[in-house]
């Protein structure tokens, strides 16, 4: 099997699974507990359908969207994930350009292994960043300071990592970062020699953001739940976030927002927007579905707010559907990640591309020539 | 396994796989996307439960209809389908000589591989023509002339179709029109000897009714997906549609129309009959199913337009609850070209038999003596 034999997700996610050692694709793969709300992100589309309009004229379709004042090609983009270059050894720069080439959003992690300041200087096209709020207060200045003078579009707070989920596959492989050899994961490391040779050759492993005030992640092994629940301020709070949000003083999200409560909240803040996300299943368990509690959001605050729904997106369809429901734009992770562990960039612009021309089939079947013709007069809810 | 076992779909579904080269088997049996849509389309019905009458005295049972000006012996039969020498060398002739015998309405495509005035020749019967607007626009008077001349007695428009579904199992066969033998494919062409002599020893495969105006598809190897793209008109709009209704001036129809709106608007451009169809689930994944939209169409246009509900049906009991909630017939593609690649023009007589006997029974069992008694107090929604 190898790129061109990728066709959609799942494919994707197979050569992922040949190219990485165990742990590490189980750390793209898992989620928490009994990967419930994981599974559930996906599902929740599949119990609403679509209902196409005819004749409409199609054969010139925009695709692009306005959000946090950025004009995007696509009407989603990549999410903030970390450790990308555990994944590939060019991590955020293969993702980073790929980004640009589709001209949408480029989001980076704090837990980032590439710096704020090498991507700017590689991608103009729209830039986030993604900010975990530690209990090193001159650390969380540092950071924001950087990202500033690096000029980055946006600035999205996670909220829904106070303490480690509980992926319960870390546990069995022993993930952490950086990776560390143990008797156990000898073997599955053992029998993908080519990932261990580009990842003990390609430069060293760094988390360029965080290193310089914290050992945890780069000299000291950790899994990720422990780094959440040891170096993360559990008493951040909404006095927290709002200083923030004006000490950036630019377009600023909350990421990991689930209830009306909270996205009123946000928009009270300052917020420009708002990511409705449970960590790609990777934290609570049980808790909702973003497609699911997506129109209850965007009913509260859609007129105020950039709504993103963020989670279990595998098909252009998802996207149309949460937009028809009312998001703005779409984001996910894994949609690229397995694509930039099979290839590198080459892999995420082909699933990019993917997306994107799925999303173009999707909306001349549907009769839309552009994202603000999909409307809930689109949907139908399966009756129950 | 022979004819003569086939009791059911899913036996003729089986007899055909073991009778096609893989690639075409697919052809037929796949849908798009995940294939979500093609599923529901059949698990739909299976939401919705008849409530029979008793004692109603159902010695004689009479299960004709009228549609599309035509009466007809059961209120079902064969949609258009593509290219059927594909399946049988005999190809339309087959399908078309059974459906006469059996006495309701054939429908030949566009893309028929046996022209409209053989099968004119051949089926005596009610003929619906299928028409996709090509971007050549000479072509679709053209057809709609030599429909005329032949004595078709009704059209339907596909308007669902702008661009070609993204059946992935076509990718991943290679599947062509004609086919092409590929270091893939050639196996399971070697594993199918019948087929293949019989296909080597016939006519040479072509389009019948489009050979004069392209060659493509027919002497170039192109896949279907290919040919919709280059080929069909993605600006075709209502306007064309009413030009195609006016020119015809006798029955029509469009086929794919799914929304409310459309249906309205397919009233006022003066069609005589809708098909509500999402192509056999074939090209918008996540769409929705027929028989789950067809209350909502039945309740804006039922008085104004016959409504034929397409897709999904593989019993007759699929038939009854879509009459019982006001569909004036149904049509079906998969069950008869599974039948036509397992026993050409027996094997489409068999399985309509076989409809037809099923639909005679449940009519009986459920105490109706006719198709008018087939009402919204028969059936009765399942809460889940």
């Amino acid at each position: 099997m190898n790129l061109k034999d990728c066709h959609n997700f799942y494919d994707f996610r197979k050569l992922a699974k040949k190219k990485l050692p165990a742990p590490i694709f189980h750390y793209i793969d898992g989620a928490a507990d009994d990967e419930i709300t994981y599974r559930r992100n996906t599902s929740a589309f599949n119990e609403v359908d679509l209902v196409p309009n005819v004749l409409k004229g199609v054969e010139h379709v925009d695709l692009s969207t306005t959000i946090f004042g950025k004009k995007l090609n696509l009407p989603f983009y990549c999410a903030p994930t970390a450790l990308q270059r555990l994944f590939h050894y060019d991590g955020e720069r293969a993702v980073g350009k790929a980004a640009k080439k589709y001209n949408t959003m480029f989001g980076v992690s704090a837990l980032s292994t590439v710096s704020v300041e090498e991507i700017s200087s590689i991608i103009d096209t729209p830039k986030m960043f993604q900010f975990y709020f530690h209990k090193d207060r001159g650390l969380n200045d540092a950071v924001l300071e950087r990202v500033k003078a690096a000029k980055f579009d946006v600035m999205a707070l996670t909220v829904d990592t106070i303490t480690g989920g509980n992926r319960e596959r870390d546990l069995r492989t022993g993930f952490t970062s950086p990776p560390k050899l143990t008797l156990s994961s000898l073997f599955s490391f053992a029998v993908k020699p080519m990932w261990g040779i580009n990842y003990l050759t390609k430069g060293k492993f760094e988390l360029p953001h965080l290193q310089d005030y914290v050992g945890e992640g780069t000299s000291t092994a950790v899994s990720i739940g422990n780094y959440f629940s040891t170096m993360l301020d559990q008493s951040m709070n909404w006095s927290d976030a709002e200083k923030l949000c004006s000490k950036w003083g630019g377009h600023f999200a909350l990421k990991g927002i689930m209830s009306v409560e909270d996205a009123k909240r946000a928009v009270d803040i300052g917020c420009t927007g708002i990511m409705v996300s449970n960590h790609g299943g990777r934290q609570l368990d049980g808790s909702r579905a973003p497609f699911d509690q997506l129109a209850e959001i965007v009913d509260a605050v859609g007129d105020k707010i950039d709504v993103i729904c963020e989670g279990g997106i595998q098909r252009g369809t998802h996207i149309l559907k949460a937009l028809s429901m009312g998001a703005k734009a779409c984001s996910g992770g894994r949609l690229y990640l397995y694509a930039l562990a099979a290839a590198g960039q080459d892999g995420v612009e082909r699933a990019l591309n993917q997306y994107r021309s799925e999303i173009e089939r999707g909306m001349k079947l549907m009769g839309c020539t552009k994202i603000s013709d999909l409307n809930r007069n689109n949907l139908r809810f399966r009756k129950k | 396994m022979k004819l003569s076992d086939c009791h059911n779909f899913e036996d003729f579904r089986k007899l055909a796989k073991k009778k096609l080269p893989s690639p075409i088997f697919h052809y037929i049996d796949g849908g798009s996307d995940d294939e979500i849509t093609l599923n529901r389309n059949t698990s739909s019905f299976n939401n919705y439960d008849l409530i029979p009458s008793v004692l109603n005295d159902v010695s004689n049972v009479d299960m004709s209809t009228t549609v599309l000006g035509e009466k007809i012996d059961f209120p079902l039969f064969p949609a258009a389908t593509a290219m059927h020498r594909l399946y049988h060398h005999k190809g339309e002739r087959a399908s078309a000589r059974a459906t006469e015998k059996m006495g309701t309405i054939f429908g030949t495509s566009t893309m028929g591989t046996v022209s409209i005035e053989e099968i004119a020749k051949v089926n005596k019967g009610p003929k619906l023509f299928q028409l996709y607007i090509h971007k050549d626009r000479g072509l679709t008077d053209n057809l709609i002339e030599r429909c005329k001349k032949a004595g078709f007695s009704s059209m339907c428009l596909t308007v669902d179709t702008v661009v070609a579904g993204n059946r992935e199992r076509d990718r991943r066969t290679g599947f062509t029109t004609p086919p092409k033998l590929t270091l893939g494919s050639l196996l399971s062409f070697i594993l199918h000897p019948g087929w293949t002599i019989n296909n080597l020893t016939h006519e040479k495969f072509k389009l019948a009714n489009i050979i004069h105006i392209t060659q493509k598809g027919t002497s170039i190897d192109k896949s279907v997906i290919d040919y919709i793209n280059e080929q069909f008109d993605p600006a075709m709009n209502w306007k064309d549609a009413e030009y195609c209704v006016k020119k015809w001036n006798g029955p029509f129809a469009l086929k794919g129309v799914m929304s409310v709106e459309d249906a309205k608007k397919a009233v006022d451009i003066g069609c005589t009959a809708i098909m509500i169809s999402n192509h056999g689930g074939r090209q918008l994944d996540g769409s929705r199913a027929p028989f789950d939209q067809l209350a909502e169409i039945v309740d804006a246009v039922g008085d104004k337009i016959e409504v034929i509900l397409d897709g999904g049906i593989r019993r007759g009991t699929h038939v009854l609850k879509a009459l019982c909630l006001g569909a004036k017939a149904c049509s079906f593609g998969k069950g008869y070209l599974f039948a036509l690649a397992a026993g050409g023009q027996k094997g489409v007589e068999k399985i309509l038999e076989n409809m037809k006997t099923e639909i005679n029974r449940d009519m009986k069992l459920m105490g109706c003596k006719n198709i008018s008694e087939l009402n919204s107090s028969k059936i009765v929604f399942r809460k889940s």
